[in-house]
C-alpha cells in the first residue's frame, strides 16, 4: 500500500514537471526567437504526430522496430542464458564467456556497423545482429552474477528432491537469480532500442519498412522538424510504458511477489 | 503408547542396520594445509529410530550429515545406504537444513510441496499429487497457508514447510541439520513436539545433528556425542532409553543430561 | 518542493539564455569579413579544390577569413546552415529545392559542375531497372536526394508511378553503399558519381543500367552553390568575391590543364590517369550556369516531395 503511494506521488511528480517543460517549451516556440523549422510549437508537433498516426506510418514503423527488437531480446536472451549457464559450470568455458565480454561489452553496436553491413548486409539480419550485440553481453554479465549468487542450499535442494540438471537451470537457477536477469533485460532493452534506433536510421529503409529510426530520419530529410518531434515523443512514450507499466509489472508479479527484492 | 515407545526404543538393536558409515575420513584444503575434520568415523543408523549427533561448534557435525546425504564424497571409507555405497543425493534421504532458505521463494508453499512429487511423478495424477501435499501440509499443521509464499511465513512456519516438502517424498530417512537451531525457544519445543508426531504417525528414520543437549535428549533413541573437530570416531554413543513423553526433571533426565554434558568439550571451546 | 520548482525555473532561465545567446553571438561574428563554406566529397566539387589552393577568395578580399567544412550529406549541410554555422553550401538541386520550400531563407548563387552519375547493377539478369524484382535492393545515399528523384523520374516514364522502386531503396552513403554492391549480397544496384560510379564499373560484372541525362531527359547542374539571405544581404563584398574566385577557379582549370590535374590527384589522392578519365567524360562538365532546376521544382511538386515551387528561377536565384 505505502509502495503505491509513493509511486502515485511519483507519476504526479513527473506530470507537474512535464507540463512545467511543455509551458516552457510554447513559451519560446510563441516568442518566435527561433524559426518554426528549428523550434516548431506544441500544436504543430501535435498536428504532425496526428496526421502521422492517421495516416498509419508512425504506427507501422513502430511496430516494426519493437518487433525486431523482441525477437533480438528473445533470442540474445536464450544465448545469454546457454552461454552463463555454461560459464558457472565450466571453468574453460568461464574463461572463454569472460574473455569474449571483455572484448565485446565495451564496443557500441554502431562501432560495429561498417563491419556488420560487410558481413550480413543491411536488412533485418544485420538489424538483428546489432539487437543481439547489444543485449547479449550485459545479459552474460548480469546473468553469470546473478548465477553466483545463487545460495547454494537451492541448488542442493533442488538436487536432494531429485532434479536433473536442466531443471536445476530451468527452475531453480533462473527464478532465483530473476533479479539479475530482470535487470540485465532491462539493461539490454535500453541499450538495444539505442542500437535499433540508430542502426535504422543509418541502414534506412528495406522497402517500407524501416522502423522508427527511419521514420525520423525521413523527416530530416525532408526537413519535417515537426516531425522529427513526433518521432521522438513516440520513442519517449514507449520507453516510459516499456520501463514502468511492463517491467515494473513483471516485477510487482515476480520478484516483488516472491519476497526476492 | 509411552510404553510401546519405550519397547521400540528398547528392541532398536534387533532392528535393521540402514545406514552404514565405516570408518569415514573427511578433510577440507585451506591455503597451506589440510583441515581434518572427520577422523575414521564409523555409525550405524538403524532403521525406524531417530539418532541424535551431538557436538561441539565445528566438531564436524553437519559435515558428518552431508557426507550421510551425499553432497560431499569422504576421502576414504564408505557410506553405504541398504548395502548400496551413497554417492549423489536422492529422494530417499532428505535433508533439512538450519537455513530458513531452503524453501524456493518464488513458489507458494504449496508449489514448495507439490512441485518435487511432480517431478518424481509421485502420484497417479497432478490431483493425486496435490492431494498428497495438502495432506503432508496438514501434518505439519500448515493448513490454511497454502498459498502463503515463503517470506510471509515465520522461521517456524518455514521449518515446519521445509518437513512436509520433504516427508511428502516418502524418504527412509530424514537428514535434519540443527534444524530448530534458528527459533526461539518456544517454537523449538514446540517443533519437537511435531517431528515426534510426525515419526510416529510416518515411522520415518530421523538422523538429527544438533548442540542443544536438551533437544536430543527430548527427541532421541541414541546420542552420538562427537568430539572435538579431527578426534578420531565418537566419544560415545549413549542409548536414552527415557520413557516419553520426556519433561525435564523426570525419572533419569537429569542422569542422562548430566552424562551427556561431561562428555562434551565445553572447555576447549574457551581456549 | 518548493525549491524544486524555483530550481527547475533557474534551469529553464538558463537554458533559454544560453539558446538565446547562441543566436546573438552568431550576429555578432557576420560582422566580420568571413566566410563559412560547406562541401561534400566528390570530383563534382573539383573547382573547389583549386579556390583553397590557389586562394582565390583571400585574392579578391585580402582581410577576409574562410573556413571550408567537408560534411557528409546535404541534410547536415543544410542543418547548419539553418543553425547559422554556414554561410555557403554545395549541394545538388532536390535537396535545395526542400529547404526552400520549408522556408529556408536561401538561394541559389550559382552553378558549379555537372557529373556523370549512374546506377550501376551487379547482375547480368538486371539490364534495366525493368529487371528490378522485389528481392532486389538499390542503394542511393538518401530519400529526396538527387539520385532518388532522378530514379523516381526514370520511373515515372516507364511505369507512369515514380514510386514503383521506392519499396527496394536502401539508404546507404556512397562508400557503403559500394562495399555493399560489391559484396553482392543483397543490394544490386547502387546509384551514384565518381569517384565511387567509375571503381565499381572497374570490377567484373558491373555494368551501369541508367545515367543521370537519360533519366531526367536533358542536362542539368549536378551541384549549385547555395548562399543563405543573410550572407548575401549583410556581407555582398564577401559574396561577390566568392563569386569571382569560382569564375577564376574554372577558368584557371581549363587553361591550367597539368597544373589543375596535379592539384586534384593530390586534393582527393587518384591517379592522374583516373582523373584525366573523370575530367574527359561527356557528362563532366564545370560551369556556374544553372541548369534543371524548374524540371526538378515540376517534377517534385507534382509528386508531393515539395508544396510548392518558385514561379521561375529567377524566384530561386540571387542576382
Amino acid at each position: 500500500m505505502k509502495n503505491k503511494d509513493s509511486y502515485g506521488k511519483k507519476t504526479k511528480t513527473r506530470l507537474l514537471w512535464i507540463i512545467v517543460f511543455l509551458v516552457i517549451w510554447e513559451t519560446i516556440a510563441q516568442s518566435r526567437t527561433f524559426p518554426e523549422a528549428i523550434f516548431p510549437s506544441l500544436p504543430v508537433i501535435a498536428k504532425a504526430l496526428g496526421d502521422s498516426v492517421v495516416s498509419g506510418e508512425i504506427l507501422l514503423q513502430t511496430g516494426w522496430s519493437l518487433a525486431l527488437i523482441l525477437q533480438g531480446l528473445l533470442v540474445g536472451l536464450a544465448a545469454a542464458v546457454l552461454l552463463s549457464s555454461l560459464a558457472v559450470r565450466s571453468r574453460i568455458f568461464d574463461g572463454l564467456v569472460d574473455t569474449l565480454t571483455a572484448i565485446a561489452h565495451p564496443l557500441p553496436g554502431i562501432a560495429l556497423l561498417p563491419l556488420i553491413i560487410i558481413w550480413f548486409g543491411t536488412g533485418t539480419l544485420a538489424i538483428l545482429v546489432i539487437i543481439v550485440h547489444s543485449v547479449i553481453w550485459p545479459m552474460i554479465l548480469n546473468i553469470t552474477t546473478g548465477f553466483r549468487a545463487i545460495p547454494p542450499i537451492y541448488k542442493e535442494t533442488g538436487l536432494n528432491l531429485g532434479l536433473n540438471q536442466v531443471r536445476i537451470i530451468k527452475d531453480i537457477m533462473i527464478p532465483a537469480s530473476l533479479p539479475y536477469v530482470l535487470s540485465g533485460i532491462r539493461i539490454g532493452w535500453a541499450r538495444a532500442w539505442r542500437a535499433l534506433i540508430s542502426a535504422e536510421m543509418i541502414f534506412g529503409a528495406v522497402g517500407l519498412k524501416g522502423g522508427l529510426g527511419w521514420y525520423i530520419f525521413k523527416q530530416r530529410v525532408f526537413m519535417d522538424t515537426p516531425g522529427i518531434f513526433a518521432g521522438l515523443f513516440v520513442i519517449v512514450l514507449i520507453g516510459i510504458v516499456v520501463e514502468d507499466c511492463v517491467f515494473a509489472a513483471f516485477e510487482e508479479r515476480t520478484v516483488k511477489k516472491w519476497g526476492m527484492i | 503408547m509411552g510404553n510401546d515407545l519405550r519397547n521400540k526404543a528398547d528392541n532398536f538393536r534387533d532392528k535393521t542396520v540402514m545406514i552404514s558409515l565405516q570408518s569415514v575420513s573427511k578433510s577440507f584444503p585451506r591455503s597451506q594445509e589440510t583441515l581434518p575434520v572427520l577422523n575414521h568415523i564409523s555409525l550405524d543408523i538403524y532403521q525406524g529410530e531417530i539418532l541424535a549427533v551431538l557436538g561441539p561448534s565445528g566438531c564436524g557435525k553437519t559435515t558428518l550429515l552431508r557426507q550421510i546425504a551425499g553432497f560431499d564424497k569422504q576421502d576414504s571409507g564408505s557410506v553405504r545406504m541398504d548395502g548400496q555405497e551413497v554417492v549423489k543425493p536422492e529422494v530417499k534421504r532428505m535433508m533439512i537444513f538450519q537455513d530458513f532458505n531452503q524453501l524456493f521463494p518464488w513458489k507458494t508453499v504449496l508449489q514448495n510441496v507439490l512441485f518435487p512429487l511432480q517431478v518424481n511423478r509421485i502420484g497417479e495424477s497432478d490431483a493425486a499429487n496435490r492431494e498428497i501435499a495438502l495432506q503432508y501440509l496438514q501434518l505439519v499443521e500448515l493448513s490454511g497457508f497454502e498459498d502463503s509464499y515463503p517470506h510471509q511465513l515465520s522461521g517456524g512456519m518455514k521449518q515446519k514447510a521445509a518437513m512436509a516438502r520433504a516427508l511428502a517424498l516418502q524418504p527412509k530417512v530424514l537428514l535434519m541439520d540443527e534444524p530448530f537451531g534458528s527459533l526461539d525457544a518456544l517454537t523449538r519445543l514446540s517443533l519437537q513436539d511435531l517431528l515426534l508426531k510426525i515419526w510416529q504417525e510416518t515411522g520415518v528414520t530421523i538422523a538429527l545433528v544438533t548442540h542443544d543437549i536438551q533437544e536430543a535428549i527430548n527427541l532421541s533413541d541414541r546420542i552420538a556425542v562427537m568430539g572435538r573437530r579431527g578426534v578420531a570416531g565418537f566419544k560415545e554413543i549413549i542409548p536414552n532409553l527415557l520413557d516419553r513423553p520426556r519433561v525435564v526433571g523426570g525419572g533419569g533426565y537429569s542422569e542422562i543430561y548430566a552424562q551427556v554434558y561431561s562428555l562434551m568439550d565445553f572447555r576447549n571451546e574457551n581456549e | 518542493m518548493r525549491l524544486k520548482i524555483i530550481a527547475g525555473i533557474l534551469l529553464a532561465a538558463f537554458f533559454g539564455l544560453t539558446l538565446a545567446g547562441c543566436q546573438t553571438e552568431g550576429k555578432a561574428q557576420a560582422k566580420k569579413p568571413e566566410i563559412r563554406i560547406a562541401e561534400q566529397y566528390g570530383l563534382a566539387y573539383a573547382p573547389l579544390q583549386i579556390i583553397k589552393e590557389k586562394k582565390l577568395i583571400e585574392k579578391n578580399l585580402p582581410q577576409i577569413e574562410v573556413t571550408w567544412r567537408q560534411l557528409g550529406n546535404t541534410t547536415a549541410i543544410r542543418e547548419a546552415m539553418l543553425a547559422g554555422e554556414l554561410d555557403v553550401g554545395f549541394m545538388a538541386i532536390p535537396p535545395f529545392l526542400i529547404g526552400w520550400d520549408k522556408g529556408m531563407d536561401w538561394k541559389i548563387a550559382c552553378g558549379l559542375s555537372s557529373t556523370p552519375v549512374g546506377l550501376v547493377a551487379n547482375k547480368d539478369d538486371i539490364q534495366s531497372i525493368k529487371d528490378f524484382t522485389p528481392k532486389d535492393k538499390i542503394a542511393l545515399p538518401q530519400p529526396g536526394s538527387v539520385q532518388h528523384i532522378l530514379l523516381s523520374m526514370a520511373c515515372e516514364k516507364l511505369w507512369g508511378d515514380p514510386k514503383r522502386l521506392d519499396n527496394l531503396l536502401v539508404t546507404l552513403d556512397h562508400p557503403d553503399g559500394m562495399n555493399a554492391l560489391l559484396a553482392r549480397r543483397e543490394v544490386s544496384a547502387h546509384f551514384t558519381t565518381p569517384p565511387y560510379l567509375f571503381k565499381e564499373l572497374e570490377n567484373p560484372g558491373m555494368h551501369q543500367i541508367l545515367d543521370g541525362r537519360e533519366a531526367m531527359g536533358e542536362d542539368f547542374t549536378f551541384v549549385v552553390g547555395v548562399a543563405t539571405a543573410k550572407f548575401y544581404q549583410d556581407q555582398p563584398e564577401v559574396y561577390h568575391a566568392l563569386l569571382k574566385a569560382i569564375e577564376e577557379a574554372l577558368s584557371f582549370m581549363e587553361k591550367n590543364p597539368a597544373e589543375t590535374r596535379r592539384i586534384l590527384a593530390d586534393a582527393y589522392q587518384i591517379d592522374e590517369n583516373e582523373l584525366q578519365k573523370y575530367l574527359d567524360h561527356p557528362d563532366t562538365d564545370y560551369s556556374m550556369e544553372v541548369k534543371g532546376v524548374m524540371k526538378f521544382a515540376d517534377f517534385m511538386q507534382k509528386n508531393r516531395y515539395i508544396n510548392r515551387k518558385p514561379a521561375n528561377l529567377e524566384e530561386v536565384l540571387w542576382k
